[in-house]
């Protein structure tokens, strides 16, 4: 009710997910943002010639915070930050909301793109494809894995907590094993390299030219030139829309409560009337229709795959997102998302930034001298190469161990996450002028 | 809108008599889809409109003619604030009955005194714990009933009491009962004279027992036009259907039914029912009421909230609630001094106090889309409708009686004098006796007697017909009223001075320490006091102080609260002249309860029973 926010008349009211004016304001203009971010808007732009501004290290390497990105480098981690967020979303709904915790992700991400290639891909001597339209092959990625997902599930009824997570464990290894019999070369590829996965054009049937190409540059509307990386920026965002939408939806109704349930007390749900073996195979089955989704489009969007690398560290990664971003929230998942995928992005530059540092002169090549090794001589303990002999990480093994930190920490301090973080700040000010 | 507008030719072509019901059947005919009623069942408002509301009302008037309710019967209620209260009350005005309201809090001895003394033939008692108060008092007892209505069937079944009939059943027997006689109900109320009685509200009783007070339609008409519909009384206007109303206290008290139900119906505002007493600060955030009265009580309570949970707040936001909370009291003051009124001053700190604390403030009380908002039924201290006025909300004492339903005096906006219950309503009598002090009324609006006890009806008037309120007054600059205090209250200490006990509790129960005070004189040297402690306020701030407590008594009796009450007192006394001052004082060992008969079920002092129940601790005093 407009002036009137908590006087709900009607239950379809109060599970709202915009429930006010000024949300549904805030959503759009979100929405908005997200789908300009891939042009470049010129007036946000100059933004970057203003001299304060220039003289910011993450500015001045060209990725201001205040302009829209254009077609670059970051685009393509947006693009797999939203690839990752429909699968954690997935992840989310089977741990965070239904409290079973997977290490299976991968697998069941796996599954989605092997049965997309199936459908969708092109059959060579060496491998099966069936060249289907995306409309049949995205869905059919989805489906595959969550019809192996409800095979699964009925371990999940007899096993609890840790050993669950081990079974599901187990998947990650038995995939990739798979993956090497004759049969599963059919499916992925030579081991080494993987097989082409289908591309995103969106077809009719199996016609030559696409009805909307996504992989090609275009002019649309005769005049605003795209990219394919910004086709593919758009065609996600807009997937990634739809999921956040399913998974809000999933968390407000019935089914959502019942997991919820679920999560809090097995037995006691089940006294209360909530089927605990129905509930969980539907926990499974709508979790791995996400991976699925996502390891089709993660497939796709890479072109080409090994099987190995639907490994338990793409799961451990995700159980990464859930801890930063927030156990059990959409908006934790999706937070956790962007913080865990952007992250080491910025790390990267940050030491590019440090390693131009040290070539120029005064304190602050001292400073950044002490952290970066640029070569055998200097023993700082990040590694600018990729590669090194020597006892300092590199940039990828630094954010290995800065996913550790960060997860050690907010166990400790903030079990709720990024989320947990948001939620303290916004109930200080919805308490204002009171503490409680 | 006048209520002679409303007053239309019944088919017979003489004048149908407004009433109450006539009113409610008119905005249903109106405006039958806008809502009229909100009750809030599993966490949901579930909402009424005139259109049911009214179909209800008609249902229900046909279930008492098929109980047999003749003109003149009475319908008792015995229900907390709901939907059913405002139905049943209206149709038995419908039917020409009359509608006795008891107070939920009512024991089983007052349900027995109040059945037995209204003779009510159909009572109405929500659930099984107020049908327990009924049935424990024998059938013998009172004979007169015939009929019990329930509404909550949880524990009733199988009671073997035929007298015992489910609301849905009732409801079933009205329709039955139109189907047959589709236009009974509305004979009965073309039959409806002006001079029918249409309620008894039982006075509280704070010195003997209850007497029940007979309101005509003509009073309650009077009622309507002068308080509910009066342009000076509300800024902005009269309420209107856009308004929103929290029903949360007694409705058989009358400034609750005036608030109410006699505002709904002649004005049309929305009444939302709050759950229960225990809830009203989450209903009052959720509602945000427009229009809001409250008794001195929830006003004290709602000022006891802010401070205590500003005191419990963060440094930072500590800090700004200082600032926020001195702004408050300088705006106050700014406004009392100038009659409500906003000056230039004024106008800029109240701009800064709603950016840091003001708005955010009343939307935790609920009073932040609140209009007009009034203070009424007791007596309150000036501090604390200054702290609501410099918050912004537009808070005005007004002053009447059952007697007089309710129609004495009002703040009216602009002209509002701190401390004084305001002007009489224009175009009534009102005069304060000079021997006596004593504020005497004479209006259409004043009752036509105490049912069954002529020889009190004689007490209250005088030779020339004026009533005697029994309150003792002064003007203030010729235009306002202010009330010293009930005259039976006053002190006369055994050095001749005559002192008002009320001022000085009131200002003892300004602090959110206080809950309950009674200050104790009469024929004595000098004066005490008998203090009871707010149990929540003072456990938390022994808490804060590692002080471990068990029980009530045992907190009370702690020599570090007994300090605390201590400079509560001094504060007080530096207030008042010498001789008003309370030397000593006595913490209550136990809360006050009505079930102990040391309140009323308004939650006033009975003070004969409590000179009784407390002699040895006030006899320690002296």
């Amino acid at each position: 009710m407009f002036l009137r926010p908590n006087l709900y008349t009607s239950y379809e009211a109060e599970v709202q997910i915009l429930p006010t004016y000024t949300k549904k304001v805030l959503a759009a203009i979100g929405i908005i943002l997200l789908l300009l971010i891939p042009f470049d808007i010129p007036l946000i732009t100059s933004a970057t010639d203003l001299p304060l501004l220039r003289n910011i290290p993450v500015i001045s390497n060209g990725i201001p915070p205040l302009r829209f990105l254009g077609d670059n480098s970051w685009l393509r981690v947006l693009d797999e930050a939203l690839i990752f967020g429909i699968a954690a979303l997935g992840i989310n709904i089977l741990t965070g909301m239904a409290g079973q915790v997977s290490l299976g992700h991968a697998f069941f991400m796996g599954v989605g793109a092997y049965s997309g290639a199936v459908l969708g891909g092109v059959s060579t001597s060496s491998v099966w494809g069936w060249n289907l339209p995306i409309w049949i092959w995205l869905p059919g990625a989805g489906i595959g894995a969550a019809l192996v997902g409800i095979v699964v599930s009925p371990v999940a009824v007899r096993l609890r907590g840790l050993y669950l997570a081990i079974v599901t464990l187990g998947l990650v290894f038995l995939g990739i094993h798979m993956s090497n019999t004759t049969w599963g070369r059919h499916i992925a590829g030579d081991p080494g390299l993987g097989r082409d996965f289908p591309k995103y054009d969106i077809r009719l049937w199996k016609e030559e030219a696409p009805l909307i190409t996504i992989n090609d540059d275009g002019k649309w509307f005769g005049f605003l030139d795209v990219t394919d990386n910004q086709k593919k920026y758009l065609f996600l965002a807009v997937l990634f829309l739809v999921f956040i939408l399913l998974a809000k939806n999933v968390a407000r109704t019935r089914t959502g409560r019942a997991l919820q349930a679920i999560r809090d007390r097995d037995i006691a749900a089940e006294v209360m009337g909530v089927p605990e073996f129905k509930y969980k195979l539907i926990a499974f089955a709508t979790s791995s229709f996400f991976a699925g989704i996502a390891g089709a489009l993660f497939a796709s969007f890479a072109g080409k795959l090994p099987a190995s690398q639907f490994s338990l560290a793409l799961s451990v990664e995700f159980i990464a997102i859930l801890l930063i971003g927030g156990v059990g929230t959409v908006s934790g998942t999706v937070m956790g998302t962007f913080f865990v995928v952007l992250t080491p992005k910025f790390v990267e530059s940050f030491t590019e930034w440090l390693a131009d540092k040290t070539d120029g002169g005064g304190v602050s090549a001292k400073l950044a001298e002490v952290v970066i090794s640029t070569g055998p001589g200097n023993q700082g303990p990040i590694s600018s190469a990729i590669q090194t002999p020597g006892y300092p990480l590199n940039v990828f093994d630094w954010n290995l161990v800065l996913y550790g930190v960060l997860i050690i920490l907010f166990l400790i301090f903030e079990p709720l996450g990024l989320y947990g973080i948001w939620i303290k700040i916004r109930n200080y000010w919805k308490r204002w002028p009171f503490s409680y | 809108m006048t209520l002679t507008e409303q007053s239309k030719p019944a088919a017979s072509g003489a004048i149908e008599v407004t009433t109450v019901a006539s009113l409610a059947r008119d905005w249903a005919a109106r405006t039958p889809n806008q809502i009229a009623m909100r009750e809030k069942d599993f966490g949901v408002w579930k909402e009424y409109t005139w259109g049911t509301t009214w179909d209800l009302i008609e249902t229900a008037a046909h279930g008492l003619l098929a109980l047999g309710v003749e003109p003149g019967d009475r319908v008792s209620i015995h229900a907390e604030d709901r939907p059913e209260w405002i139905i049943l009350d209206l149709a038995a005005v419908a039917v020409r009955g009359i509608t006795v309201g008891f107070y939920p809090t009512n024991p089983s001895a007052e349900v027995r005194y109040l059945l037995a003394d209204s003779g009510a033939c159909v009572h109405f008692a929500e659930d099984e714990e107020q049908y327990d108060k009924v049935e424990g008092v024998g059938r013998t007892a009172v004979p007169d009933v015939r009929s019990i209505i329930f509404v909550e069937p949880r524990g009733m079944v199988g009671k073997p009491d035929e007298r015992l009939l489910f609301w849905d059943n009732f409801l079933d027997l009205g329709r039955q009962h139109k189907a047959q006689h589709p236009t009974a109900v509305a004979d009965r109320m073309a039959a409806a004279r002006p001079d029918d009685v249409m309620t008894l509200v039982y006075t509280s009783g704070t010195t003997g027992p209850p007497k029940g007070a007979m309101l005509t339609n003509t009073n309650a008409a009077f009622c309507i036009d002068k308080i509910v519909n009066s342009g000076e009384r509300v800024p902005g206007g009269p309420p209107n259907p856009k308004d929103q109303i929290v029903t949360y206290l007694p409705l058989c008290h009358v400034a609750e039914r005036i608030f109410s139900t006699w505002t709904m119906v002649g004005a049309g505002p929305v009444l939302n029912f709050a759950e229960s007493i225990e809830t009203v600060n989450d209903n009052l955030r959720e509602v945000q009421p427009t229009i809001f009265f409250a008794v001195p009580r929830i006003w004290e309570k709602l000022h006891a909230l802010s401070l205590i949970r500003a005191n419990d707040a963060s440094w930072f936001k500590r800090k700004v609630l200082a600032i926020g909370l001195g702004l408050a009291k300088r705006i106050g003051r700014i406004k009392v001094a100038n009659d409500g009124n906003h000056t230039m001053q004024s106008r800029i700190l109240a701009a800064i106090g709603w950016v840091i604390i003001f708005r955010p403030m009343r939307e935790r009380l609920g009073l932040r889309r609140c209009r007009y908002a009034s203070s009424g039924a007791a007596a309150i201290a000036p501090e604390v409708l200054e702290f609501f006025i410099g918050l912004g909300v537009p808070v005005f004492e007004l002053y009447g009686m059952t007697e007089n339903a309710a129609v004495a005096t009002a703040n009216f906006v602009g002209r509002m004098k701190l401390g004084t219950v305001g002007e009489p309503y224009p175009g009534i009598g009102l005069r304060i006796a000079e021997d006596t002090g004593e504020i005497q009324v004479k209006h259409e609006g004043v009752f036509v007697g105490y049912w069954n006890k002529p020889d009190k009806t004689a007490e209250t008037m005088t030779d020339d017909g004026w009533l005697m309120t029994g309150d003792v007054g002064e003007w203030v600059d010729g235009t306002h009223v202010r009330i010293i205090d009930r005259i039976k209250h006053i002190i006369i200490t055994s050095g001749g001075k005559n002192i008002s006990p009320s001022e000085i509790e009131n200002s003892l129960k300004t602090s959110p320490y206080v809950n309950e005070a009674m200050v104790i004189g009469e024929g004595r040297k000098y004066l005490t006091a008998l203090i009871g402690i707010e149990l929540d306020t003072v456990g938390d701030w022994a808490l804060r102080r590692n002080l471990a407590y068990t029980t009530y008594r045992d907190l009370s009796e702690k020599p570090e609260v007994i300090e605390l009450i201590e400079l509560i007192v001094q504060a007080t006394n530096e207030k008042f002249a010498r001789v008003e001052n309370v030397r000593k004082f006595a913490l209550l060992p136990k809360q006050l309860d009505h079930e102990d008969g040391e309140l009323t079920a308004t939650q006033k002092l009975k003070r004969t029973a409590m000179l009784d129940t407390f002699g040895d601790l006030v006899e320690s005093l002296y």
